[in-house]
Order: structure tokens, then sequence, then C-alpha cells
């Protein structure tokens, strides 16, 4: 028999109130696309204007998805009997029973979405909500001062494996040892956390800007990881190479894996790296990409659960606890009917 | 179940053709040897090749303008 733990329930399907990057933004287009995430099957498609819109993939009638439907821009008609849900989740037409109590009801649920960063960003509310708070990012992916590109993969397992890799820096020592830019550094080292005002950073002790040496967790609303790497000499120009990443559930076997790879530059400089990015970078940056999927993949997926720490996890141990205790507080929330 | 999104190349729309990948050596021979202002690379390119597009000389104007469009 197997009992389910409503904190572990909740942090599988990833925390409310929470902005939570979905999928690139060239994915949605006019016609509705279907895609799960945070426990859910959203709709989601684009007004005649563009703008974006999100209800939960279920029509109010019985439940087929909406998003094999009509786009009538800001809404959609269902498929099976026409029933039209606005992007409010607003029931505004019943075709075949005018005047029937589901016209003019909110019955479906609808998410706010923006855009930002090259990737469709959806706000995570506990329930249908007028307004959204504003997304927050941080300066790689909001300041002129910084370029960009998203990389967004697939990975099978559940995106906290992935929180785990970021948040244990010394891997880059070991599995990226081969990689273009992660030879250098200290193969020991001894790590320590420093507070921040948005969460916190896991850092080795006495070691900067050689490997990958720190990782930064942060709660600006959305959860998001910042890390920097040194890039070797034929990088050009402009320092260290900056990553920004945030990860989303698909489901408990598969994970949305955002990185943004992100350096400051402008003028000559910045046009020059966008163009070795696209022409030679972007594919030695997927082979590294590629060593942490294989190796988080092939672990199994209850791996967790018979593990024997040391001391270069400690930031690891932290962020879960700290998940954990969001989750708690969240779930005391709903049950009061807070949230 | 639909397989998982892969794709390597997200950045591009399109394969480098053979000029783009000439000049991508280039830089990153320039800046291996520390060349890192734009009159030391001008001046690389114009000794090491590739030629500029047109066949005159590298420029600084050039190569900006160039990079503009390769780097949008
Ligand atoms: S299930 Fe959608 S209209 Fe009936
Ligand atoms: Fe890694």
């Amino acid at each position: 028999m197997s009992t389910v733990d409503p904190v572990e329930q909740l942090l599988a399907n990833g925390l409310k109130n929470l902005w939570y990057p979905i999928c690139p933004t060239g994915f949605i287009a006019d016609k509705p696309v279907s895609l799960r995430r945070l426990g859910y099957k959203l709709a989601l498609w684009r007004d005649t204007d563009g703008t974006l819109h999100a209800l939960e993939d279920h029509c109010p009638h019985r439940g087929a998805p909406l998003s094999r439907g009509v786009n009538l821009g800001d809404r959609l008609q269902c498929p099976y009997h026409g029933v039209e849900v606005r992007c409010d989740g607003v029931t505004t037409r019943v075709p075949g029973s005018p005047g029937c109590k589901l016209e003019g009801s909110q019955a479906t649920r609808y998410f706010h979405v923006t855009e930002a960063a090259g990737a469709v960003w959806l706000y995570n509310s506990a329930g249908n909500i007028e307004e959204a708070p504003p997304l927050v990012l941080p300066e790689q992916l909001s300041s002129a001062e910084f370029s960009h590109f998203l990389c967004y993969a697939e990975w099978r397992g559940d995106y906290r494996y992935v929180l785990d890799n970021v948040m244990d820096p010394m891997h880059g020592t070991y599995l990226h040892k081969q990689s273009h830019s992660m030879s250098e550094g200290e193969s020991h080292a001894k790590f320590v956390t420093r507070d921040t005002d948005t969460g916190f950073i896991f850092e080795k002790d006495g070691q900067r800007g050689v490997n990958f040496d720190w990782t930064e967790w942060a709660d600006t609303g959305v959860h998001w990881m910042r890390l920097e790497i040194p890039y070797p000499k034929t990088g050009g120009p402009g320092g260290n190479f900056h990553i920004v990443g945030s990860y989303t559930p698909i489901s408990r076997e598969l994970s949305a894996v955002f990185h943004w790879r992100c350096r400051p530059l402008t003028g000559w400089q910045r046009d020059t790296w966008r163009f070795l990015y696209k022409n030679r970078l972007e594919a030695r940056h997927w082979a590294v990409l590629e060593q942490d999927r294989e190796m988080l993949e092939f672990m199994e997926p209850d791996a967790n659960q018979r593990e024997n720490l040391y001391q270069h996890d400690l930031g690891l141990v932290r962020l879960r606890r700290h998940m954990k205790n969001l989750a708690k507080a969240q779930l005391e929330l709903i049950e009061a009917r807070q949230l | 179940m639909q397989q998982p999104y892969l794709e390597p190349h997200q950045a591009r729309t399109r394969v480098p053709n053979s000029f783009e990948d000439l000049l991508g050596d280039s830089i990153e021979r320039a800046f291996a040897v520390g060349i890192h202002d734009l009159p030391g690379l001008v001046g690389y390119l114009n000794q090491a090749g590739p030629t500029c597009p047109g066949g005159e000389p590298w420029t600084e104007d050039a190569y900006k303008t160039l990079m503009a469009r390769l780097g949008e």
C-alpha cells in the first residue's frame, strides 16, 4: 500500500504561487498546444495580437481537451460539443443548451502567462486569481549589459535531481573534466554557504573564478539558480560565462530544463560572442550538458533514498530542507483555505 | 511517450557556411593569443584570413557590420 505524503506531492508538482518557465516562446503559435507541466495539462495559445493565454486543458463540460478545439482569439471552442471557454476561465457559450448554468461561470482553471528571455512563463497560482505579481529575473536576463541565449531541454527524471546537480559545483571537476572549460581547479575543496537577500550561495572556500566554484539559489517569486564558469582564452573578451537555470516538473518522470547562457558584453564584442555561440560554442556547451543529462537519467528514481552525503553535499541538503519547509508552509495555508 | 525535446542547436536558424567556419576559426585563434581589442582583431584577420566579403581589406566598420548581422 502506498500512502501519498502531501508535502512530497506538492514538491513533486511544483510549489504554488511562483513563476515557472514552461517552454521556449517559439513553441506557442495560434494553433493551441497541450503541455503537461506542474501537475496540470495546460492548453496554451496566442490571441490575434500574439498575446499568450493558458487554460487547464480540460473542458468544463466533460473534460475533453480544449487544446484540440478552435482558437477564437481570446477563447477556445471545445471540439467535443462546442462549449466556448474564455482565457479567464469563464464559459461564454454553451451552443447546445443556451442559457444553461455553465454559461457565465468561471469553471476552468486559468493561468497568467508572460514572455521573457525567450521563454513562456506561467504563474502557478493555487487558484484562479485576477492578477499575478511581476516576474522578477536576475540581471543576467533583465539587464542590457548582458547578452543571452536560452537552451531548453527535457530530461528524464524528477526535476529535483536537476536542482541537486546544479547545487553541486564539485561535479564540474570530475564529470566535466573533459570539457572545453572545466578542467581547472582543485580536485578537493571545502564548501561554505553564505546568505543573500533572496537565497544563498554555496561556494568553494578560497577558490573563485577557476572552475565551477559556486552556485547561487534565489527566490524572487521565481526559483532560479545562477553560476559562473571561466571561459577559455578562445572565448574572447567579456570574462566569465554566466548560467542561469530554472527547472519545471513535467511529470515525475520528466523535467523541463531551462538554462540561459549569458555574458556581460555589448557592441562588437557582444555580436562576436553571439556569432561564435551560434557557429560553435552552442555545440560545445550542449556536449557538457549532455554529460549531466546522461548521469541523472541513469540514476535510479529512488537514488536519493539511499545516500551517504559528505561535506560537498551541504548545499543540496540545505536546498532540499528549504524547499520542504516552503512546501509545509504552503500546505498549511492550503488546508486553512488561505491559499 | 513523446520523445523528450533534445535539440542541440537552438540559437541558429541554419548550418554555418564555410566562410563563417573559417571566420570562427580565425577569431578563436586571435582570441587564443590574447588579441581582445578591435584594431588587433581586424589586423589579425587581414593577415590570417579569411578575406573580407567583397574582397576589400577588413576594416573595423566592415567587421562590426558583418558581426551585427551574424550575431544578431
Ligand atoms: S466536453 Fe467540451 S463541450 Fe462537451
Ligand atoms: Fe554539470
